[in-house]
Order: structure tokens, then C-alpha cells, then sequence
């Protein structure tokens, strides 16, 4: 991020928690008189949060464009892994409780490895599919956990495989 | 006087040994070790929930057995999570935090069954001597944490979040930054004591408030899993062929005997205050750790004695937070509360009578805590062992497979698919403030110990008509407080100090 970004990633620190301090008073309707209201802390902590942005803001502008930089230079980002990798876990999370734990679990797996940098087919499929299993096995037979089963025909799909694999 | 008391509990301790190493008693403190050790390293499956799961099966048991299951699964709770956060920067609990700094970063050097090692005897030694402490002076350290209130409780807090300033960052404001926001978010959602609901925005998950443990998995375990995959750098173990078996450290251990001392007494002691409990202990002694540290400028490195203290604080505190319950019948953290239920359930109120009329149990209980922490060490080991097997799985898989636990982690929580959001929102938060040098830790201490601090500052002004020199009149709270300063002040006081020499 450039110097200028910094900058104004900062001055949007500073606005945001001027809007947020202003939008506390309200809650302050409930307290006795004369005593702190439930609007005391977070002013505190956004007072703080300002505060420390200027103080971070003063501290570039002293170290000048090239002192803006990590302090710890960390190695290179491939743009297109990172975009795909959040991609993945975003569609894991909007299609779980469409398609159900085990099915978007399974195609996650599959997905994910192969943007991890992994190449053997049978050895994603391998881990997809055992994965899921054993999973399913460990917290929906043992732990219990109610995972999303899935909507419309895809609840009918789950419901098959937990019976099939005697889960159910 | 002293002299009755140790032939008391000396006495008392011979009599509960023999019960707790009968078969039947000895296998329940070993399984509760298991399921806790366990559970602990799961991420979501935190160790509170392990003994509330746990408490359904001890109906049917004697209470001696229901009671040793529940604290074996107390000590390895406390325990499990440094695993994972050692081996893969996943802390199992919030109180896993610190030793997750340091640890992660000696696993990153190659010295994962050093670290793991040091976890495992600190975390042992933390709790036996707490559990010795526990069973020769459990009424009069009762007596005197009694007399402290919520305005000593703030103090301690504070002192964890005074912390952050020896916290290894290059740069104090962007670690402020991180704090105030995380101190911010920890007031998201209902607040305690008028109901009001602040910040929610209408959004009705948003209503029950940021659960600290989202923010945990999301900006350790996501962030670390996005930062792997887009710079492709494996996770050290698995590049060679490097052991990961954790070794025992009796030699290293002893040059650092003095974090393990100080560690373990930051532990009682917290540990002592009620609804303080094992996470403060471990932010407490961390901090402390660096006023006395000679290298203090390794913390957040990979530091052994900052491991050290903050492991051994951990299960240090387990002790203390049962003092409070076996003396005075008052839980002392959300644990003891569920092992409270456990006694009432079998017909037994914990309190002052306690020790007269049923002094066996109460010995037993001792005994079984102490031989708890003993065998923790072979449990511990063979845990760490188990998981450390996993560090030459593949990245790929192994990267794929921490993001479905996340996911697992996040939904048990509370079973809801938010909790799930949130998580993967806070895991591509953790990568880029990784990528723009906003230091992480300050922002999970703030989300941790911030609704405390709120709570105990809350509860003091109300009891002290807002007066805010009741946090220096009373002696207790005020030397923590100095203390607190001292930590604040100690870099710039060092920087003076070497610019005089």
C-alpha cells in the first residue's frame, strides 16, 4: 500500500470512529443520573482508536515515503492464489447451508488443495473424500454438532449419505 | 498453627491418595486427561465446553470418580490448546494465546519439540505446585481473596492489557491501533448491565456480541493458512525431515527456573481472584515476564521463558480458581461453576463445612489434582506426539484441512452459520493486517480482556459513587497499578538508562 493510501486508510480510521463516538450518546439513555452509561466504554475505546491512528498517521509522515514500508520484509504475494483462496472459503461459506455440510465440505477440499498448490488427483480425491467421512463420523455421530443439511433436494441428498453411511 | 495445618493436610493428602489411586479413580482422572488434552486443542471446543459435555456422564458415578474425571479434564483442557497453537499458530483457547506467540515462532526456527517440551513441563510443574498450594493453604488464601472486589479485579485486567506495550512491535501506535479496535469490538452486541444493545445495527447475530473465539481462529489460524498458500512458504516442519517429537527438557527447563516460578505464582494468584481465571493469568505473566526478561527484545520471537511463564500461569491457575469453590462454595471462573453443579448434583455443598464433614472427598480431590499434573506429562507428550505427526501431512492438505476445522470450530460455537462468517471475515482481516504490519496479538487482547475490564470498571464506579481514586486508595490495587506503569514505562526507562551508560 502506497504512502498515500496508508494516509487515508488512517484519516478513514479517524472518521469512522468520530461517527461511531457520535452515534453512542443515545445509548447513555438508560443510566441513572450521574452515572456512567453503557456508552462509557466504547467512547473510551474509540477515543483511543482515534487517537492512535493520529499518532500513527505523525509517525509516517516523520519516516517519510520509504519508512512506510513492514518493518519485517515478508515474501512476495501471488495476487491470483490469494484472490482464489478467498474466493474458495467465501463459496464454502455461502454454500454450506445450500448444499449441505458434507457436499460443500467434499468440493471445498477439492477446490482449496488445488489452489494450496496440490496436483495428484487421486490423492485430492483420496482427501475429499475421506475427509468428509471421518468428519461426519467424528462431530455429527459422536459430537452431535447439527450441521447445515442443506436446502431443497440437496437436504434430500445429505439425509441419503448420513443414512448410508449409518450416521442416521 | 502452621505446623497443625501441614499435619493436617499431610495427613488428609496420604488419606485421598489412597483413594485416588484406587483403579476405577485413577482411569477417570486418565480419560478426563484424554477428552481434555483433547478437546483443548480443538479449536471452538473449548475446555469449559469439554466439562459440560463430560458432566452428564458423571450422574452415575460416585462422586469421587465424577469429581476426578472432571478435574482430569480440567488440567488437559487448560493444556491442549498450547499444542495446536505451537505446532499451528491455532491457540485451542484464549488463554493458549501467549504461549501460541512464542511457541509458533520456535516452531518456525525448527524447534518444535522444544517448545513443545517446554509446554508440556512447564504446564505440569504450573499445576502441581498449584495443587499443592491448593491443598495446604486453600482457607486462609480464601480468607484473604475475599477482601478483594471488583476495583482489584479491574486493576489486574488492566495490567494484561498493559501488556500490550511489551508486546515485540515495531511500531507502539499500530499496536494501539490493534488494541482500542479490538477493545471497541469487544463492546459489539448486548451490553451487561442495562440491556442496551450497542452496535448491532439491526443485525440479530450481531446481538449476542463478537464471540472472542471467531476472532481467534479467524486472524491466527485463516490468516496464517492465506499468508501459506499465497507466498507458497510451507509450514517449517513439513519441508524436511526435522522431528517434531517433543523431547523432555529437564535441562533446559532449569535456567529457566525463574520464569517457571514467577509464571506459576502470576497463576495462583490470578488464578485466586474469582471470574479472573487461566486467560488473564496467561496475558499477566507474559507481561510480567518481560519486566524481568534480560532479553526482552526477543519477546514475539520465539521466546522460552515468556512460553514458560505464560504456560506454567495457565494451569497454575487451576489451584487458585478452585480455592474458591471448595472454601467458600463461590465458582471462581465458568469451569468451577460446572464442577460446583457436579457436587450439588451428588448432594454435596462446597463451602467452609466442607473440610470438616467430608474431608475425605475434599483430600481425594487434592490428591487426584496433584496426580493429575503428574500423568499430564506422559499425556502430554504422547497428545503432542499424535499431533505432531500431522506437521508432515502435506501443506496443501493440511492448509485445506485447518480451514475446515475453522469452519467446524466457528459453527459450534453456537450452531449458527454467523459464527462461521465472522471467523472468515476476521481470517482475510489477519492476513492483511499481517501484510501491513498491524500487529495482531494487541487486537485479540483487547477483544479478550476488554468486556472484563469494562465490567469490573462498571461495577466499581457504581460501588464507589464514581470515584476513581478508589483504584489507588485501596493498597491491593494500587500496587498492581504501579506495576501496570512500571511495565508501561520500562522500554523508555531502559532507553534512558542505556543512553546514560
Amino acid at each position: 500500500m502506497g504512502s498515500r493510501a496508508r494516509a487515508a486508510a488512517l484519516l478513514a480510521g479517524v472518521l469512522g470512529s468520530g461517527l461511531l463516538f457520535a452515534s453512542t450518546w443515545p445509548l447513555d439513555a438508560m443510566a441513572p443520573r450521574g452515572q456512567l452509561g453503557p456508552g462509557f466504554w466504547p467512547r473510551l475505546a474509540l477515543i483511543g482508536l482515534a487517537m492512535a491512528c493520529l499518532l500513527k498517521l505523525r509517525e509516517e509522515r516523520r519516516a517519510g515515503p520509504d519508512g512506510t514500508e513492514a518493518s519485517e520484509v515478508l515474501p512476495r504475494v501471488s495476487g491470483s492464489r490469494l484472490a482464489l483462496g478467498i474466493a474458495c472459503i467465501l463459496a464454502y461459506v455461502i454454500a454450506a447451508p445450500r448444499l449441505g455440510f458434507p457436499l460443500a465440505t467434499a468440493a471445498f477440499i477439492v477446490a482449496f488443495m488445488v489452489v494450496a498448490g496440490a496436483r495428484g488427483v487421486p490423492g485430492i480425491a483420496a482427501t475429499a473424500l475421506l475427509g468428509t467421512v471421518i468428519l461426519l463420523y467424528t462431530f455429527i455421530k459422536l459430537v452431535y454438532l447439527p450441521f447445515p443439511k442443506g436446502a431443497g433436494p440437496f437436504e434430500h441428498v445429505t439425509l441419503a449419505l448420513y443414512r448410508a453411511l449409518g450416521i442416521f | 498453627m502452621i505446623e497443625t495445618v501441614l499435619g493436617s493436610s499431610i495427613g488428609g493428602l496420604g488419606i485421598g491418595f489412597q483413594h485416588a489411586l484406587e483403579p476405577l479413580n485413577l482411569g477417570m482422572i486418565a480419560l478426563g486427561l484424554v477428552i481434555g488434552i483433547l478437546a483443548g486443542a480443538l479449536p471452538g471446543i473449548t475446555m469449559l465446553n469439554s466439562i459440560v459435555l463430560v458432566l452428564p456422564f458423571t450422574y452415575l458415578m460416585g462422586i469421587v470418580p465424577a469429581l476426578l474425571l472432571m478435574i482430569g479434564v480440567y488440567c488437559g483442557g487448560v493444556f491442549g490448546g498450547s499444542i495446536t497453537g505451537i505446532l499451528f499458530n491455532i491457540p485451542g483457547d484464549p488463554m493458549n494465546v501467549p504461549t501460541t506467540w512464542e511457541g509458533y515462532q520456535l516452531s518456525q526456527q525448527g524447534r518444535t519439540q522444544y517448545a513443545l517440551g517446554l509446554a508440556i513441563m512447564s504446564s505440569a510443574v504450573g499445576g502441581l505446585v498449584s495443587a499443592l498450594f491448593l491443598a495446604f493453604f486453600a482457607p486462609p488464601f480464601a480468607r484473604f481473596a475475599l477482601t478483594l472486589s471488583s476495583v482489584e479485579f479491574f486493576s489486574v485486567v488492566l495490567f494484561g492489557l498493559a501488556g500490550v506495550s511489551v508486546l515485540n512491535q515495531s511500531s507502539l501506535p499500530a499496536a494501539l491501533i490493534s488494541l482500542f479496535a479490538g477493545l471497541f469490538l469487544g463492546t459489539v452486541g448486548t451490553e451487561a448491565q442495562y440491556g442496551v444493545e450497542r452496535f448491532a445495527f439491526g443485525v440479530p447475530f450481531l446481538k449476542t456480541g463478537v464471540d472472542f473465539v471467531t476472532v481467534l481462529i479467524g486472524l491466527f489460524a485463516i490468516g496464517e493458512v492465506l499468508e501459506q498458500i499465497v507466498t507458497a512458504q510451507p509450514r517449517i516442519a513439513a519441508r524436511g525431515p526435522a522431528r517434531t517429537v517433543p523431547r523432555l527438557p529437564l535441562r533446559d527447563l532449569w535456567p529457566l527456573r525463574g520464569p517457571l516460578a514467577r509464571g506459576t505464582l502470576v497463576g495462583i494468584a490470578v488464578g485466586g481472584l474469582a471470574g479472573a481465571g487461566a486467560t488473564v493469568s496467561s496475558f499477566v505473566s507474559y507481561g510480567l515476564e518481560k519486566q524481568f526478561s534480560k532479553t526482552p527484545e526477543l519477546f514475539g520471537r520465539g521466546h522460552a521463558g515468556a512460553l514458560v511463564a505464560s504456560e506454567s500461569s495457565v494451569n497454575g491457575s487451576t489451584g487458585g480458581a478452585m480455592i474458591h469453590l471448595l472454601t467458600l462454595g463461590i465458582p471462581g471462573s465458568a469451569a468451577t461453576a460446572v464442577m460446583m453443579g457436579a457436587f450439588l448434583i451428588h448432594g454435596i455443598q462446597p463451602g467452609p463445612l466442607l473440610f470438616t464433614k467430608q474431608p475425605e472427598q475434599v483430600y481425594t480431590l487434592f490428591a487426584g489434582m496433584i496426580l493429575a499434573n503428574v500423568l499430564m506429562v506422559a499425556f502430554g507428550f504422547l497428545a503432542a506426539m499424535c499431533f505432531a505427526t500431522l506437521m508432515r501431512v502435506p501443506a496443501p492438505i493440511l492448509n485445506t484441512l485447518i480451514v475446515v476445522f475453522c469452519f467446524i470450530g466457528a459453527f459450534a460455537l453456537r450452531n449458527d452459520m454467523a459464527d462461521v462468517w465472522l471467523t472468515m471475515l476476521f481470517g482475510v482481516i489477519g492476513f492483511f493486517m499481517r501484510r501491513y504490519d498491524l500487529p495482531i496479538p494487541p487486537l485479540v487482547m483487547g477483544v479478550i480482556l476488554g468486556p472484563m475490564a469494562e465490567q469490573y470498571f462498571l461495577t466499581s464506579m457504581v460501588a464507589h459513587g464514581n470515584d476513581l481514586t478508589v483504584f489507588v486508595t485501596r493498597p491491593v490495587s494500587a500496587v498492581i497499578l504501579g506495576l501496570a506503569v512500571l511495565l508501561v514505562l520500562a522500554p523508555s526507562l531502559r532507553r534512558l538508562r542505556r543512553g546514560a551508560a
